[in-house]
């Protein structure tokens, strides 16, 4: 959000000149486009997609290892390893590591990867407000994480109901940490939605209607709309925890006349549509992989879209089913119980149309493709144990036991993480240009298959013979045992696994250094417009924005029917794509301000939590950011003019705020009077100006 | 037994499979597949019907995938493998039909969730009602003795055990004095939520007198592991006589290391703990446990050698003869599990995570769970020769 | 900004003769991207009010000890300083209306009218809250009403101080005269910002000092 004032003697430029220093505003723009540096101001979309999914695999690690000291305790009974304290600690971070730091900013890794490529855009609406996003997360995930070494992690549980998370239950640090930690990854989250549901609605490409969208784009724009909507209520429970905890508020003490129900409500009310965001995207994913490597469109692609349209809606009104047992009345109960059985039937619908779509097909079985095979067979089990759930009479004996942890590892680790590490061998070629090992990808699926289910299957059977979740230890005697070392067992077998796909991924690096081999733009001949320009994808994403006509466009370009009305091939895959190497596409500049903001806000939390004084120090980084960044153009100001625009006048500058930019040579210039609208505060950063 | 599990093992990932003759093949006390009583069976017969339901879904899934990687896989002899397949775009009459049918079967399920969800959350209003406190970390029952419809301190209170009439239906009314804990025997019925502020409405019912296991279910802090509670349901003749032994005072022991027990339980204990008719006044004058537990709430222990379990019931008070893994009705005041009690009173924290580093001044802050009193060896033959007298 | 589809034509021109703020905004919607980032974010800040709406409500009956809603609410006092930030949102719009016509001059001074009505408003809760501190007793931890009620009406208060600081940095642009026709549609969006806190407020006013 940033008006400029027009140089009024521009200065002529030469593409691909360069000035290392221009001061603006006090500071110098950011100007490298590589280097370990340039990733810090980065406000491309793919940067920030893969420095997501980076982030999440790095997270992925430590929740991982918290798992695996989990199972340690538990293989065998009456261990133990750790203090009961220690291993609440434990839980508490795996489960809140796992959903808020590892799945959904993989799925924002994909949305923001691929969400714009796949409309034709250049990038998303706002560039840099998607940078804050993603530095908003990382600093609330590492703060989060830093309470390890500042007096021990949240020990309250991923849904840390109340009053249990008051100071007088939980005295240490770690409830602040969770509650503080949690608002900026939600910050980060919100502010990310919006972004995309913007970028969805308004920069599609020419002809890209909504019904041309691909599935993962459509599961990925309800999953967004799911964001706005269900952050600001955990922010609410968030923000009446915090003022509890710190500032001595009311809102849990029951001797106050607080109702624990109320963390309750307010806290699933977010989580059920979070188990949503979770699993939509990874059914994006699938619904891209599964077409492709069976050679035939995604079947049924309206009821695929309305089915997740279904889900998304529906999933707000079933969030009561985690409390069957916390004493609601029988009407409400039945109410959420019959709400709760019918979301299974878009759910079913989905499972279905993956399969049809395999029906009659020629499947190719790739790495991706066995991962989204078993996303099919895994999630069924999950979904099916769920319908298990709507039975409120039934859900009052599995609930809080393993069975539910059986059950929501099937969703979120077999369906939503199988999806996604599908994607990462499908989409892999299209971000680095370079393909991981099928043979070792295969060795990582099955190893991971095997050891899922020798970790989750047994947990329903511990859940049925009535073993509580969150026991720090269990007795012997209650034919736990045995179930357990196997889940164990299972667990290190994932660890091997995940090593393998680690080993992979190295392996196949060095492999592509040593003799690199192109895997063109299209290296599975793929459906939809991503695999139509270079892979890597160029940072302009298009030479020229494509005029869509078709769902699965790319493929229409490819193939046509012949006299017969066989389907052929027409064209090879190299004669449609883009070369990708247009060098004077208009692109936005890189800035320091969404990292700077970024920065600020972990300082205000760590503030909160230990010195008001940092806190002060924090948010006066924080407003300063917020006005540099409003002073700041969205596009470097000079060389607007060296603009030049390939093909069909389609160069769209593509992002929202501020002023149309530089080339990808920049020039010197004088410095700009640069004014913005300082918007007041982060939540408003979206409010603006917008360009002179 | 355990042969047979090895051999299962790889089985793992057709769990419907296992899970059925896991059920069957162990020990497992706390099972919800083995109801003991009517309201936990129409429970178990309920979850069966959707479970076969769900067993014929799985299959129809999952042997739907395999056929269809087997059937259209890419060919190794394919002629042309570059062909394209036909290009189906969707067949709305066949999606149609996969919309309606499991809606038709959920709905089938839905009918029967109904009927079942109903039926269990009755209430007889003329049946026994025992109220049922959880803190951290235990049980606590009050018996409305007198029938005035209120637990005041006349009533019958005890701990651990819910010893209850076998074959009839006994209403609970759950609270909690901390934090939210969750009341759960699977064997007789599902669980409920114990929640602060609220109180929260159980039936259970057990066919036939018998100890049924279970545990507090919702996360409640530092010993959440260590919260168990048992249901002891006895004849309707043996229970009269349980209530009306545990409506007397306890017994002020004259003589030996009892009575010493005694003394010192009235001066070291009183603080927390209640002996009717042994420490009254000392426990009026300290508080009623309220100075010094967050809860204000330590088990009563009129009747304490009553009792098959102690702290929190994860500790047997008497021995196990038949070696079952239960201590049984008939098995109560049998031999003492001399060794657990005294390790407990020798230092609690060690053998429970608690928050009680030790016992605070008055009025300063309070502790969850009880502190090790630092007693001698000696003071603890004493009040285990005290606590045994309490029956 | 324009989001896509600028062409070399238009960007060959003289920037200064090519007022773009009357845009060419070829979004796909038609909607810049600015204005329906607003709209969004408003739908969500709806559910960030009906929560904490909702908490106030469950709690505010609740209260075990010290002041109650009845004893300390000055319904009068409030009715004006409501009335005040609702004459702010018909000023906010005459400054829609005047960058619209290109009056920069009015548009000023509405703005800035209208940041000195929020003003008053917000002035007007830091008086009546002292009051309730100091007069009635009811701080933020005395009872659960005190904590709902400071917290449901500091949220609000919060949302209308980043308003005014907002109109005020359009208001200090506009004296340097930076804030040209071309500027409409930012006054606009913060115009919809304003609209919406002053529409929060009216629910709060009901549900919190007239519905007993």
């Amino acid at each position: 959000m940033a008006i400029v004032e027009r140089p009024t003697a521009p200065l002529e430029l030469t593409t691909g000149a360069t000035t290392t220093a221009r001061p603006m505003g006090g500071f110098t723009r950011p100007q490298s486009t590589s280097g370990w540096k340039s990733w810090l101001t980065t406000v491309d979309h793919k940067r920030i997609g893969v420095m997501y999914g980076g982030a999440a695999m790095f997270f992925f690690f430590i929740g991982g290892v918290e798992a695996l000291f989990i199972r340690l305790q538990l293989a065998a009974p009456e261990q133990k390893l750790y203090s009961a304290d220690l291993y609440n600690q434990l839980f508490t971070m795996h489960g809140v590591t796992m959903i808020f730091l590892v799945v959904i900013p993989l799925g924002a890794c994909f949305m923001n990867y691929l969400m714009p490529l796949q409309i034709g855009a250049r990038d998303v609406a706002f560039p840099r407000l998607n940078a804050f996003s993603f530095w908003c997360f990382l600093g609330g995930g590492l703060m989060l994480n830093t309470s390890w070494f500042l007096g021990g992690g949240a020990n309250g549980g991923w849904f840390a109901y109340a009053p249990n998370t008051g100071v007088a239950f939980s005295p240490g640090h770690g409830m602040d940490f969770y509650a503080i930690g949690l608002q900026i990854t939600g910050i980060a989250s919100l502010v990310g939605a919006i972004n995309l549901v913007v970028t969805v609605l308004n920069m599609r490409a020419p002809g890209m209607t909504l019904m041309k969208m691909p599935v993962f784009t459509w599961m990925g724009f309800v999953t967004q709309l799911l964001l706005v909507f269900a952050m600001p209520v955990i922010s609410v429970a968030l923000f009446l925890l915090t003022f509890d905890r710190l500032f001595d508020a009311n809102f849990f003490k029951v001797s106050q006349g607080a109702d624990p129900l109320l963390w309750e409500h307010l806290f699933w009310i977010f989580g059920h549509p979070e188990v949503y965001i979770l699993i939509l995207p990874a059914f994006g994913v699938v619904s891209e992989i599964i077409p492709v490597f069976s050679r035939k469109p995604i079947f049924g692609y309206p009821f695929m879209v309305f089915s997740g349209i279904a889900i998304g809606f529906m999933g707000w009104g079933v969030w009561a089913h985690h409390m069957f047992a916390s004493g609601l009345g029988p009407l409400s109960v039945a109410a959420f119980s019959m709400s709760t059985m019918f979301i299974a039937v878009p759910t079913g619908v989905k499972i279905l149309n993956w399969l049809a779509t395999m029906w009659g097909g020629k499947l190719r079985f790739t790495t991706p493709m066995l991962f989204a095979i078993g996303l099919v067979a895994m999630f069924t089990i999950g979904g099916l144990s769920g319908v298990t759930h709507a039975v409120a009479p039934a859900d009052t004996q599995q609930t809080d036991t393993y069975y539910i942890v059986a059950h929501f590892h099937y969703v979120i680790f077999g369906g939503a993480l199988m999806g996604f590490i599908g994607g990462l061998y499908f989409w892999w070629p299209k971000v680095f240009g370079w393909l991981l090992s099928d043979k070792m990808g295969k060795w990582h699926f099955w190893t991971l298959l095997v050891g899922f289910n020798l970790t989750f299957g047994p947990m329903h059977i511990l859940g049925l013979q009535g073993m509580p979740r969150r026991m720090h230890t269990y007795a012997k005697g209650y034919g736990f045992d045995f179930w357990n070392m196997v889940a164990t067992i299972g667990a290190f077998v994932i660890a091997v696994s995940m090593t393998i796909f680690a080993a992979n991924v190295l392996l196949s690096w060095r492999k592509h250094r040593r003799h690199p081999v192109a895997v063109g733009p299209d290296p599975w001949d793929a459906r939809s417009l991503e695999w139509m320009t270079a892979s890597p994808v160029p940072a302009h994403n298009y030479d020229e924005v494509p005029t869509v006509s078709h769902l699965d466009e790319f493929w229409t370009r490819k193939y046509g029917e012949d006299a017969t009305g066989k389907v052929v091939r027409l064209h090879t895959s190299e004669e449609v794509a883009q070369k990708g190497d247009a060098t004077d596409v208009h692109l936005p500049s890189p800035s320091y301000w969404p990292l700077v903001a970024a920065l600020a806000l972990p300082i205000v939390g760590y503030g909160m939590i230990f010195n008001l004084g940092l806190a002060a120090v924090g948010g006066v980084l924080l407003v300063a950011a917020i006005y540099g960044w409003a002073y700041e153009p969205a596009d470097d100001p000079e060389a607007h003019h060296a603009h030049l625009v390939h093909g069909n006048g389609e160069s769209g500058d593509g992002h929202g705020d501020g002023d149309t930019g530089d080339g990808d040579g920049a020039g010197s210039g004088p410095e700009p009077a640069a004014v913005g609208a300082p918007s007041g505060s982060g939540e408003s950063e979206e409010e603006g100006s917008s360009d002179d | 037994m355990r042969t047979r599990r090895r051999r299962l093992a790889p089985l793992a990932l057709v769990m419907p499979l296992v899970l059925l003759v896991s059920a069957c093949a162990s020990h497992a006390p706390q099972t919800t597949l083995e109801p003991k009583g009517p309201i936990a069976r129409s429970i178990d017969n309920l979850f069966n019907g959707v479970f076969l339901v769900a067993v014929f879904v799985f299959f129809f899934v999952e042997l739907g995938v395999l056929f269809l990687v087997l059937k259209f896989r890419q060919r190794k002899d394919d002629p042309d493998p570059d062909a394209l397949p036909p290009q189906t775009h969707g067949n709305f009459r066949l999606e149609i039909t996969w919309t309606i049918i499991p809606a038709v079967m959920l709905a089938l399920v839905g009918f029967a969730t109904l009927t079942t969800l109903f039926n269990i959350n009755r209430r007889d209003e003329n049946a026994m009602t025992v109220r049922v406190t959880g803190q951290q970390w235990f049980w606590e029952y009050s018996y409305d003795t007198n029938g005035d419809g209120k637990y005041t301190d006349g009533d019958v209170i005890t701990a651990n055990d819910l010893v209850i009439p076998a074959g009839q239906d006994i209403n609970l009314d759950i609270r909690s004095n901390d934090v939210i804990h969750s009341y759960w025997i699977p064997a007789l019925n599902g669980k409920k939520d114990a929640v602060p502020g609220h109180q929260t409405p159980l039936r259970i019912n057990a066919d036939k007198p018998g100890v049924y296991v279970g545990q507090c279910t919702e996360f409640c802090g530092l010993s959440h592991g260590y919260m168990r509670q048992r249901v002891v349901a006895m004849s309707q003749g043996d229970f009269d006589a349980w209530l009306d032994n545990q409506k007397k005072d306890a017994e002020m022991p004259s003589s030996g290391d009892a009575a010493a027990g005694a003394k010192l339980f009235a001066t070291q204990c009183s603080g927390c703990h209640l002996a009717k008719g042994i420490n009254d006044a000392e426990f009026a004058k300290q508080g009623h446990g309220k100075d010094f537990l967050v809860s204000g709430n330590a088990p009563d222990l009129t009747h304490f050698a009553t009792r098959g379990v102690f702290a929190g019931s994860i500790f047997d008070l008497w021995q196990d003869t038949d070696h079952d893994g239960v201590v049984e009705a008939d098995e109560i005041g049998g031999t003492l599990n001399r060794g657990d009690l005294e390790a407990w009173l020798r230092d609690p924290p060690a053998r429970k995570p608690m928050d009680a580093p030790a016992l605070p001044e008055r009025g300063q802050g309070k502790i969850r769970g009880m502190p090790d009193l630092g007693l001698q060896e000696e003071q603890i033959d004493q009040l285990v020769a005290f606590l045994q007298t309490l029956d | 900004m324009t989001d896509t589809a600028v062409t070399p034509a238009e960007l060959s021109q003289d920037p200064a003769q090519h007022p773009k703020g009357v845009p060419s905004h070829a979004t796909s919607t038609g909607i810049s991207n600015e204005k329906l980032a607003m709209w969004v974010f408003l739908g969500s800040d709806c559910l960030l009010f009906g929560g904490l709406i909702s908490t106030y409500l469950l709690l505010r009956h609740r209260t075990v000890a010290g002041p109650t809603p009845k004893e300390v609410f000055d319904i009068p006092f409030t009715s004006v300083s409501s009335f005040v930030l609702l004459f702010s949102s018909l000023t906010m719009a005459l400054a829609v209306a005047a960058i619209h016509r290109g009056d920069i001059r009015r548009c000023r001074t509405f703005l800035v009218t209208t940041a000195l009505l929020g003003g008053t408003f917000i002035a007007g809760q830091v008086y009546e809250f002292t009051t309730f501190v100091k007069e009635d007793h009811l701080g933020y931890t005395t009872n659960i009403f005190g904590s709902a009620f400071y917290t449901l009406t500091g949220f609000h208060g919060v949302h209308v101080s980043v308003g005014i600081i907002m109109l005020l940095s359009l208001f200090v642009m506009s004296i340097r005269g930076r804030l040209g026709p071309e500027k409409a549609e930012t006054v606009e969006i913060l115009g919809l910002y304003w609209h919406f806190v002053d529409i929060v407020w009216i629910l709060i006013f009901t549900i919190v000092y007239l519905i007993p």
